[in-house]
């Protein structure tokens, strides 16, 4: 329904593209160079405003509609039913829609039924308005384009000055993308700091994570809401990550740039790409399958006791995944270095290596800790490596043998789990936006060091 | 040793230091330096001149073997050092470096402090014992490059934020520092105004009673004024090789006539 | 005072020549770390490869069988009526239970039925409905019907669970059957069941291992308790303490005990040995008779009946066969009986193994032998048609206004410092975002491509700003010089000259950020598209899953068999990135332009 709506918006916009260019024919006098803009222009035009308006009004309608209705009808529940709880309106309403929509509702009594009345007209009426005002809005402004058109009528000026805005409307999603990200993140994450009494400092310093435990009417136990076990369990998961990423991507690279012949570049740089390119999602199946067993029977080889969902196994894992990232991002800072300071260390009688050393790697460092930032703000922000392979339970540990769990994996567990989606949204939210500030920052810094670098040598 | 060469010196005899003979240079297919025979000697300034792309910094590079780093330039002929030749097998490109020392075009200071600069060399080559015998030679050789008495404050600070001439004096240093006996520069103040040039020039002069130096430019005035003994390229052919006085003033050969009267470049 | 004469005489000399060594030593330690950096990162790289591959290539076959079937009208269409509706409603999983009874006719019990019914996959019965449903004339007939195996016969024919190994012997076999025909005593004249027995007693010495090790852990408990016991100053404390210990010794040497029997029992040269789920199988097998040991010395014992056997005196070796399965009837999801069955059919050929086509066609299951992933493989389509639809347009507008029209402001730098922050953000709180501003404010459906394809989109839109930004600024410009100065205006430039000569550039990076969001899975679980969806999505609002949160549903699962089905979803997934990828490569080579 909402897609033949948009289809009609347009048919009617391009509709209106061809009258105008008739129309602007028409008032050339069949001397083209009579008009200030090409008839083709003045079509464009109407098309523009016409699009543009119909889909405006079309989406507001959308938007508001349903949240209406929703209002409206709660507004008269709460009139006639004071004093319930939010779970029993969201029962009411539910029931109240399924009546109406010949669904299966929990219960029926003279409140639902006439509830489901009234949510029947609303709804009928917003089907109604949902089709006749996008439409209306839609051969109304078809009609004042069409009128405008003239000999004199700046068409292509006025279609320009449309189509930046929408060019400046597309650059600016990306900040609304952002916004939205952190008005979203911020409103659950202040819903929850009020349900554990703004205790701040438990959820930053406490001990013990068990956030869903001791629910009361919708507040928390401030006590249980303690996230170091996950900082901690990311932090070693990420330590472990960058361990194995760091001297290998690192090492690749100066290998990459300054050894390797071309055909050894040749398939070695792909390689790294298919490395890059393979999805998290099957580093995790690969991590659990193959590494975390191996590393268990290795473990138990030696006599040591290894969780089967081990910090190690994730880590290494999350390891390989980040190398091709720190190596190429390396290799480009490495190659950035201008070949004149490796001439005057060869020209002094320097080798390779202590070329590399002593002057390539210094000139490079500024770029080489951005990469590694980055690599640690993608370990930390890395998903389903851990869900798959890193464990659920809450364990403060630094033991790299041991199950630790992560914030990404209690976000995943706390959403796809079986508690009410509005009471596991609070902490889950609260990581997410901890997670998002934690890479922020690091993203800002790499940034910035890339930014100072680049300006010194380009 | 020290005392022989004061000796040589005083006497005013020049010994041959570098022999070069049949040399030719590939870049790939390109015949780049094609038959070259030339002889640098001992406490001399020799100067190679010649239009651009004519093969000059080439020949040039392949005196310390920093063609090698180009994987694709191949250099055949015999080039001697001391009677030696540096492209035998046994010689070591990485110690024929620290003999021949060499001052590029644009100055190129490691992103380290100034000490840190000048210091790289005898640190990689542990030409010094200690802390002291470095700041020493560290000291001597900004003196020599004449760079001391602006950077003697400064020292620990970095290299690259000297000026131009002053970045190309470190430089000097810097080759100073690892001792070679040969010095190689390639168009040293191509990047640098009429003032910093002067003071290179002058400081080149200098430079002689200790080493052997041969300077590319593409400068005729630099080249009569630094050095004593003139080779003039020409499309990667030697055309010309004598006393920097009688090149200039008597040539043999029409093309480097034209080129010095300015007939072409 | 040092002498620069001096220190160039150094070079050349004995102490450098040495000191040139060491420095070539770390030369080539350098090299090395990197050579060895690389094979690190090749090694990964196949490990990851060989792993997914080799599990993937089990999921490629699946096994049917075949079973003769009589379709009595009286059990699926009792009134005659040919009607596809009514026969739709017969109860053909008791018909195919009753098919099976008929083959196995001496499988009684409940559980042993039980495990009988499970050979053939739960699917079965629907498809011989459907079968029946779409020919109702198939009725009334009798013929030979394809059963798809279940998982665990399936695993167990591709040696999931061990093979049955034949075992040499030379002695005529005896068989004497107890009275009901159930068990029955085996005997040969010659020493055939000493490998078998061996092969016990070694496992009963790993068991006593096992034991003594508890009774170690026994006996340190009681020992700290004991001293706790010394230390401790409260009297109830202390008999408390006391009494732990005493029970763990107690229990130390009841463990050491069984150790000790089980010792003892391994130690002795022959006797015979009774066969527990923890044992070693051993089956003998006369003609079409199939039996499994209960209790084997070195020349026979005890056996179970499992499939009939005839009572019979010296049966040449030729004529008998003797079978061991490493693996304890408790360590494998198969049991013994459900070998056989197994074996016997495989025997007569009515098991056979077909390429797997069902994988590539079918939606998911809860049954590793039904589910396919096509209903991801559409869900992801569906996704990245929204993706596409939303993040191309969008991206490339953005890329056109930064690079050609953003006038040089702090807006136009906090635009730019957004997206490249974007571009680092995790992705799962994209998946957050779209929870609660999709689903939760704007109201689209949950669980639809729609969603996902939201989400991915705006995760995508920095890679293809970034790269369309690239490829625009790699325009000269002298081309935007040459249109502007024919009177053409910025926006004409743009989209007339700029945007054509780009396209390739931005396309490749579209690919690229589109491969991308394909194999991209925490967001979309926040989104709910991990919910179990059977049905092919047939629009961008139903429910349905993608790829790459398939293969992160399967791989949660505990029925082994999926696991070599998430390897295959996984091949499948890495296919289509490999040829997304591919046709950037092919566009980057064969229209990139350098100026």
């Amino acid at each position: 329904m909402p897609g033949l709506i948009i289809l009609a918006i347009l048919a009617i916009a391009a509709v209106f593209f061809s009258l105008s260019r008739a129309r602007a024919l028409n008032v050339s006098g069949g001397q083209l160079s009579n008009l200030h803009s090409r008839p083709f222009y003045h079509g464009l035009y109407s098309l523009l405003w016409v699009a543009i308006i119909g889909l405006g009004v079309f989406l507001t309608v959308l938007f508001l509609g349903s949240n209406l209705i929703n209002m409206l009808l709660l507004g008269e529940a709460r009139e006639a039913f004071p004093d319930g709880s939010t779970i029993e309106y969201q029962l009411l309403m539910n029931d109240a829609r399924a009546i109406a929509s010949g669904g299966i509702p929990s219960r029926v009594d003279t409140l639902r039924e006439a509830l489901a009345g009234k949510y029947a007209t609303l709804e009928n009426i917003y089907a109604m308005s949902l089709l006749i005002l996008p439409a209306a809005a839609a051969l109304l402004t078809g009609a004042v384009t069409l009128r405008q058109v003239d000999v004199n009528w700046r068409a292509r000026n006025r279609a320009e000055r449309v189509i930046r805005f929408i060019l400046l409307g597309a650059a600016v999603i990306a900040v609304l993308t952002t916004i939205g990200i952190v008005l979203s993140l911020i409103f659950e994450t202040l819903n929850f700091f009020n349900n554990i009494g703004w205790r701040v400092d438990k959820y930053l310093f406490g001990t013990r994570w068990s956030p869903l435990s001791g629910v009361h009417d919708g507040s928390m136990d401030a006590d249980k809401v303690g996230a170091i076990p996950l900082f901690a369990g990311t932090f070693l998961i990420t330590i472990i990550a960058m361990l194995v990423a760091v001297p290998v991507g690192l090492f690749a690279a100066i290998y990459l740039s300054d050894y390797a012949s071309p055909k050894v570049r040749a398939w070695a740089k792909p390689m790294l790409e298919i490395l890059a390119g393979v999805p998290t999602v099957v580093y995790g199946f690969f991590a659990a399958i193959t590494v975390a067993p191996f590393i268990r029977r290795t473990g138990e080889s030696l006599g040591l006791s290894v969780a089967s969902e081990s910090a190690l196994a994730a880590g290494v894992v999350m390891g390989i995944m980040i190398i091709p990232f720190i190596s190429s991002l390396s290799d480009d800072v490495i190659n950035a270095v201008p070949q004149s300071l490796r001439d005057g260390s060869y020209g002094l009688g320097a080798t390779k290596a202590e070329t590399i050393r002593q002057v390539v790697l210094p000139a490079a460092l500024p770029g080489i800790v951005s990469a590694v930032l980055l690599g640690i703000s993608r370990a930390v922000g890395e998903t389903m490596i851990v869900v798959m392979a890193a464990g659920q339970g809450a364990n403060l540990t630094l033991n790299p043998l041991e199950a630790v769990t992560t914030v990404t994996v209690q976000i995943v567990m706390l959403i796809t789990g079986d508690t009410e989606a509005s009471t596991a949204a609070g902490p889950a939210f609260t990581l997410g936006f901890t997670l998002f500030c934690i890479t922020l920052v690091l993203n800002v810094i790499a940034l910035r060091v890339v930014r100072k670098y680049r300006e010194l040598y380009d | 040793m020290t005392n022989m060469r004061m000796t040589e010196q005083d006497l005013g005899v020049r010994e041959n230091k570098i022999e070069a003979r049949g040399v030719d240079v590939f870049y790939a297919d390109t015949h780049a330096i094609k038959a070259v025979d030339v002889d640098i000697l001992d406490n001399t300034v020799t100067s190679f001149i010649g239009p651009s792309g004519c093969g000059k910094s080439t020949f040039l590079r392949c005196l310390n073997r920093m063609n090698d780093t180009i994987p694709i330039c191949r250099v055949t002929g015999d080039i001697r050092m001391d009677g030696n030749d540096i492209y035998d097998r046994s010689i070591d490109p990485v110690q024929l470096r620290a003999r021949v020392g060499m001052v590029f075009q644009k100055p190129n200071p490691f992103p380290k402090s100034i000490y840190d600069n000048v210091a790289y060399g005898p640190r990689i080559h542990g030409l010094v014992r200690d802390k002291a015998e470095l700041d020493e030679v560290v000291e001597k050789s900004l003196r020599k490059a004449s760079i001391w008495e602006e950077a003697k404050d400064r020292l620990d600070q970095p290299g690259t934020g000297l000026s131009g001439g002053q970045q190309q004096r470190l430089c000097i240093a810097r080759a100073i520092a690892t001792a070679p006996e040969v010095l190689l520069m390639d168009e040293p103040c191509s990047a640098l105004d009429p003032i910093a040039t002067a003071k290179i020039e002058e400081l080149i002069d200098d430079l002689r009673t200790s080493f052997s130096v041969v300077i590319v430019t593409h400068s005729m005035q630099q080249a009569a004024r630094v050095s004593q003994k003139t080779a003039f390229f020409h499309l990667g052919n030697l055309v010309e090789y004598g006393d920097t006085q009688k090149i200039f003033t008597n040539p043999e050969d029409q093309r480097t006539q034209d080129y010095i009267t300015g007939r072409f470049g | 005072m040092v002498d620069m004469a001096t220190l160039s005489a150094h070079h050349g000399s004995q102490a450098s020549r040495a000191r040139l060594r060491k420095r070539k030593m770390a030369e080539l330690r350098l090299k090395a770390y990197g050579i060895a950096a690389i094979l690190v990162a090749g090694i990964a790289l196949l490990t990851l490869m060989s792993s997914v591959v080799g599990q993937a290539t089990r999921a490629m076959t699946e096994s049917y069988i075949t079973l003769p079937v009589t379709l009595s009208a009286e059990d699926l269409d009792p009134d005659g009526t040919g009607d596809p509706s009514v026969i739709g409603k017969a109860n053909f999983g008791g018909f195919v239970k009753d098919v099976l009874k008929e083959v196995f006719p001496t499988v009684t019990g409940r559980s042993a039925r039980r495990e009988l019914y499970d050979l053939p996959s739960s699917g079965a019965a629907f498809e011989l409905r459907e079968q029946v449903m779409s020919d109702p004339s198939l009725i009334g007939q009798t013929m030979d019907m394809t059963f798809l195996a279940s998982d665990v016969t399936d695993l167990y024919l591709k040696g999931d669970f061990g093979k049955l190994r034949p075992q040499p012997h030379s002695g005529d076999l005896t068989v004497v059957l107890a009275d009901d025909g159930e068990t029955a005593e085996i005997r040969t004249n010659s020493n055939d069941f000493a490998n078998a027995l061996a092969e016990v007693k070694e496992e009963l010495l790993d068991q006593a291992v096992l034991l003594r090790r508890q009774a170690r852990l026994q006996n340190t408990g009681a020992e700290v308790f004991a001293a706790r016991a010394t230390r401790t100053e409260y009297a109830d404390a202390k008999a408390d303490l006391e009494a732990q210990s005493a029970s763990r010794i107690v229990e130390r040497d009841r463990l050491a005990g069984l150790a000790e029997d089980l010792e003892r029992r391994a130690g002795e040269p022959d006797g015979t040995e009774a066969l527990s789920d923890n044992s070693p199988t051993v089956i003998i097998r006369v003609g079409d008779g199939w039996a499994k040991m209960t209790e084997i010395g070195m020349t026979g014992g005890k056996a179970d009946v499992v499939l009939p056997i005839g009572a019979a005196d010296a049966i040449p070796p030729g004529d008998w066969k003797l079978y061991l399965h490493d693996l304890p009837e408790t360590a494998r999801k198969i049991s013994d009986q459900q070998i056989i069955w197994i074996e016997a059919l495989n025997e007569r050929g009515q098991i056979k193994s077909v390429f797997n086509t069902r994988f590539f066609s079918a939606g998911d299951s809860r049954e590793p032998e039904l589910a396919g992933i096509w209903g991801a493989a559409v869900g992801s389509f569906w996704t990245m048609l929204v993706t596409f639809g939303l993040a191309f347009p969008i991206g490339v507008l953005a890329a056109i206004y930064l690079e050609e029209f953003a006038p040089k402001n702090r807006l136009t730098d906090f635009v730019e410092v957004n997206i490249n922050n974007l571009a680092a953000v995790p992705s799962i709180v994209f998946g957050l975002l779209g929870l609660a501003v999709f689903l939760g404010t704007f109201g689209v459906p949950r669980s639809s491509p729609l969603a996902g394809g939201i989400v991915l989109a705006l995760m995508t839109l920095p890679t293809i700003i970034i790269a369309s930004r690239a490829a625009i600024r790699a325009v000269p410009p002298s081309i935007r010089d040459a249109a502007l100065g024919l009177g053409a205006s910025r926006l004409q430039t743009s989209f007339h000259h700029v945007l054509p000569l780009a396209m390739p550039g931005i396309l490749t990076g579209t690919i690229i950020g589109m491969a991308q969001a394909l194999g991209e899975t925490a967001p979309l679980i926040m989104i709910g598209m991990v919910a179990f969806i059977v049905d092919i999505p047939t629009g961008i609002t139903d429910s349905a899953t993608v790829l790459p949160v398939q293969v992160f549903r399967w791989s949660d699962f505990p029925e082994r068999a999926f696991e070599a089905r998430t390897a295959a979803a996984i091949c499948v997934l890495l296919l289509f990135l490999v040829i997304m990828n591919a046709l950037a490569v092919f566009l980057r080579k064969r229209f990139e332009r350098r100026w």
